[in-house]
């Protein structure tokens, strides 16, 4: 599968802070790949170098195979770039917005821009300084999409949103999405659960992991055992085993690593023989919470 | 170009307002400088209030539209709209500088080409060359500095300080040490340290705009703006006035043989040699010289000088570039004077000194003379312009009044009021002529297009006409003098003393 977006050994230091350190990232053609992170993990600052908006401090950011440095307009006439922060004219009215951008792009849609205002029901001769954070939102995308981009990336486009809003947005991206590829960024989880293809997970400027998501879920299961014979606590757990909390009865851990086998083969070395284990899978945001803990608890 | 125009049609719109205001403002100062054309004979059309209001309000309108359409699509900062769509930078250059071309160039163009009118000077004749080039120092002087300014910036307010900042700091250094900011002031090649200010201004702000519109690298290019204005002001307090000079000798119009003319001390003055010990200590040296062997139909001006003494051990000190004030003239006999540092001057006003000096001079010739009949008629006066003279009676003072386009006339200009317009004619009044650019440039930066110089007369004879005369300058040349053998105490002033 072609790699859409990539990145090699990315670095970013702004004076003695290191934002990105060393980021190696690939999304592959037509995914919608969701970088997830916790705030400050350095989501806002790769996107805009990959979008060049900011410059590196090292490493390689390329976008259709050219270096990020060199996006040339026909390149960024195949992106569609919507962001929380982004500083949209405001002194235009929507459709005027619409109609200024119309030129810029070959393969602009007039039929699917008209659809889209519909759709998110945009009055086109107001004032974007007039709307509101969901409408404004709701502005840009709509902008983004109407000239069919085959890369959409969105920074944290639901900050601030109200769920029906964040629905229809990304019902919207959904509809115009196909033969896209999306790349999304979110503090939250849930935002982007249910339609993400595949996961990046950043911290400190670090990539933690990089995978398809049904493989992620698959992965991680939370696991709670009751030793037949209360046990010591012990001091260290296998790696793979992530906010392992022991009682005098209980033991709970989350198996970053899980395989049916191989984790109830390490429970029965570690524990003996065991009452009960409970297998659960683990909704992503679960995943998220619990990969945010570790990471603290490493640092 | 087709994407050029399409955000220029947006910058249109958007900014119609500061157009207005900008147009408006045009349109109020050609009213009223056009009225102005006329206020000699009837003083009402000269709205001095209006005027000076329309002049400060002027830079001030074209500065706001400068800003804003730069501002409009901000180049710092990384959560514009615009970096992350399809537009070309070589595009959006090209709209900014043709918003700029067409609502600042262009309505000055015809406003100067109006007021020309007014003024019955001919925009499309001899003034031709002072409109183009004053729309090129609009550009450099107006434009260029603020729309390099905004493009290093990203909001009106983050501007307001990049102005303030470093015009704070030259306050300050103006204060403390005046020199040290503009240097001093080398007369008629004063011009020089402009154009070196015009010509850093005119490399470094295209260079900003176009590495800030191609890469957007805001942190080099704010580097780049404070090193062209560090060397702005470095030029100007530290380029010596024989630079200057130097480059004005390249300008003569006429060689004049290295052995002619020749500057010497006065020995026939030598009384007028003097060694004043002031108040404070320090002792003013003044020393006659003479020229001779001008050639024919020339008069010398002296624009400043160079001095060094020495004495018989050796010891040196020397005075460089002692700009024009310093140096008075009668007739081809010059004094110069300069200041000698007091403990010099106590340790050798005993000893036979040697001083070596170099003085500039303008050779000017070619005189002129034009009749102006009294009667507010408009006589073209070549090297001039247009003049007016009115008067002759005596109810009515004598005035006579030169209109030139862009720039006073860079030849001496005299004026006389005559009691006879045929035969020798009987010299009433006379004016000294005004210090001049020597400047080769047809227009000097400002914002009228016209400049006027009058003269007038009290005086209760009854004159029937004025005449105008000019001589320009022909050459620009450097004089080595050396003087033997003087001691300063023999010459040596000191102030009197206070009774107690």
């Amino acid at each position: 599968m072609n790699e859409i977006l990539r990145t090699v050994d990315l670095s970013m230091k702004f004076r003695t802070t290191m934002v990105l350190d060393h980021l190696n990232m690939a999304v592959p053609e037509h995914s919608v790949y969701a970088i997830v992170g916790p705030n400050g993990a350095g989501k806002t600052t790769t996107i805009k170098i990959l979008m060049n908006a900011r410059r590196a401090t090292g490493g390689i950011a390329e976008v259709f195979g050219h270096d990020s440095r060199k996006l040339s307009p026909a390149d960024f006439a195949e992106i569609g770039y919507v962001s929380e922060n982004q500083q949209i004219p405001d002194w235009m009215t929507v459709k005027y917005l619409m109609n200024y951008l119309k030129p810029f792009y070959p393969t602009w849609d007039d039929a699917r821009a008209e659809d889209l205002l519909r759709q998110f029901e945009l009055p086109p001769d107001r004032k974007i300084k007039n709307l509101s954070h969901g409408m404004r939102m709701k502005v840009a995308l709509a902008s983004s999409l109407t000239y069919r981009p085959k890369l959409i990336v969105l920074d944290e486009p639901f900050t601030g949103l109200d769920a029906l809003v964040r629905d229809e947005l990304i019902e919207g991206v959904l509809e115009c999405a196909e033969g896209s590829t999306i790349l999304i960024s979110s503090h939250d989880l849930s935002d982007v659960e249910s339609f993400a293809s595949h996961v990046g997970y950043l911290d400190g400027g670090r990539l933690q992991f990089s995978e398809e998501m049904t493989s992620l879920a698959d992965r991680f299961r939370e696991i709670e055992i009751t030793p037949a014979i209360s046990s010591q606590p012990r001091a260290s757990w296998p790696g793979t085993w992530l906010n392992a909390e022991q009682s005098a009865t209980v033991v709970r851990f989350v198996d970053s690593q899980f395989d049916q086998e191989r984790t109830i083969a390490e429970v029965h070395r570690l524990f003996g023989n065991t009452e009960r284990i409970s297998v659960s899978p683990m909704p992503l945001r679960s995943i998220f919470v619990t990969l945010a803990k570790a990471g603290r608890k490493a640092k | 170009m087709r994407q050029a125009l399409h955000i220029f049609k947006k910058d249109v719109r958007h900014l119609w307002f500061e157009i207005a205001v900008v147009i408006l403002v045009v349109a109020a100062f050609t009213f009223t400088a056009a009225r102005r054309a006329h206020w000699l004979s009837d003083p009402g059309t000269n709205r001095i209030g209006a005027w000076t209001l329309v002049m400060i309000l002027l830079p001030l309108a074209w500065w706001a539209l400068i800003a804003r359409a730069i501002h409009d699509e901000a180049l710092p900062g990384d959560s514009q709209f615009w970096i992350t769509r399809p537009y070309s930078w070589k595009s959006l250059l090209a709209a900014k500088a043709l918003l700029l071309l067409v609502f600042i160039n262009l309505p000055m163009l015809l406003a100067d080409i109006v007021i020309l009118h007014a003024y019955e000077l001919r925009p499309f004749g001899t003034e031709f060359p002072g409109l183009l080039w004053s729309q090129i120092l609009l550009a450099i002087v107006y434009i260029l500095p603020i729309a390099a300014l905004s493009a290093v910036t990203s909001g009106f307010v983050q501007l307001v300080f990049a102005i303030l900042a470093p015009s704070v700091v030259a306050l300050g250094i103006a204060i403390a040490s005046p020199n040290a900011v503009i240097g001093g002031f080398w007369g008629g090649s004063d011009w020089v340290k402009t154009y070196y200010v015009f010509l850093i201004i005119a490399l470094a702000a295209p260079a900003i705009l176009v590495w800030q519109y191609s890469a957007r690298r805001t942190a080099p290019a704010r580097f780049l703006a404070a090193v062209a204005a560090v060397l702005a002001v470095l030029g100007l307090a530290l380029i010596p006035g024989s630079a200057a000079f130097k480059i004005q000798s390249w300008l003569s119009k006429r060689t004049v043989v290295a052995s002619v003319p020749r500057v010497a001390f006065d020995s026939g003055s030598k009384w007028l040699t003097r060694a004043v010990v002031e108040k404070d200590g320090r002792v003013r040296i003044e020393l006659p010289l003479n020229i001779a062997a001008l050639p024919s139909g020339m008069a010398a001006k002296p624009e400043g000088f160079s001095v060094q003494l020495r004495a018989p051990d050796g010891t040196t000190w020397r005075a460089d570039q002692v700009p024009l004030r310093y140096v008075s003239d009668m007739d081809q006999k010059f004094s110069l004077q300069f200041t000698l540092d007091d403990a010099f001057y106590g340790t050798v006003k005993n000893e036979p000194l040697t001083i070596h000096g170099s003085l500039y001079l303008t050779l000017f010739g070619g005189r002129q003379s034009a009749r102006i009949p009294f009667g507010d008629r408009l006589v073209t006066v070549p090297r001039v312009g247009i003049c007016s003279a009115s008067g002759g009676s005596p109810e009515r003072s004598d005035f006579l009044i030169c209109t030139s386009a862009f720039r006073f006339p860079p030849v001496l200009v005299s004026y006389r009021f005559m009691q006879s317009a045929n035969g020798a004619p009987d010299v009433s009044t006379s004016t000294q002529p005004r210090s001049i650019s020597y400047s080769p440039f047809p227009a000097e930066a400002g914002i009228n297009p016209v400049s006027q110089d009058f003269t007038f007369s009290s005086s209760p004879s009854s004159f029937s006409q004025a005449l105008v005369d000019t001589i320009e300058p022909l050459a620009y040349i450097e004089r080595n003098f050396t003087i033997d053998n003087l001691r300063l105490a023999d010459y040596e002033v000191r102030p009197p003393r206070q009774l107690p």
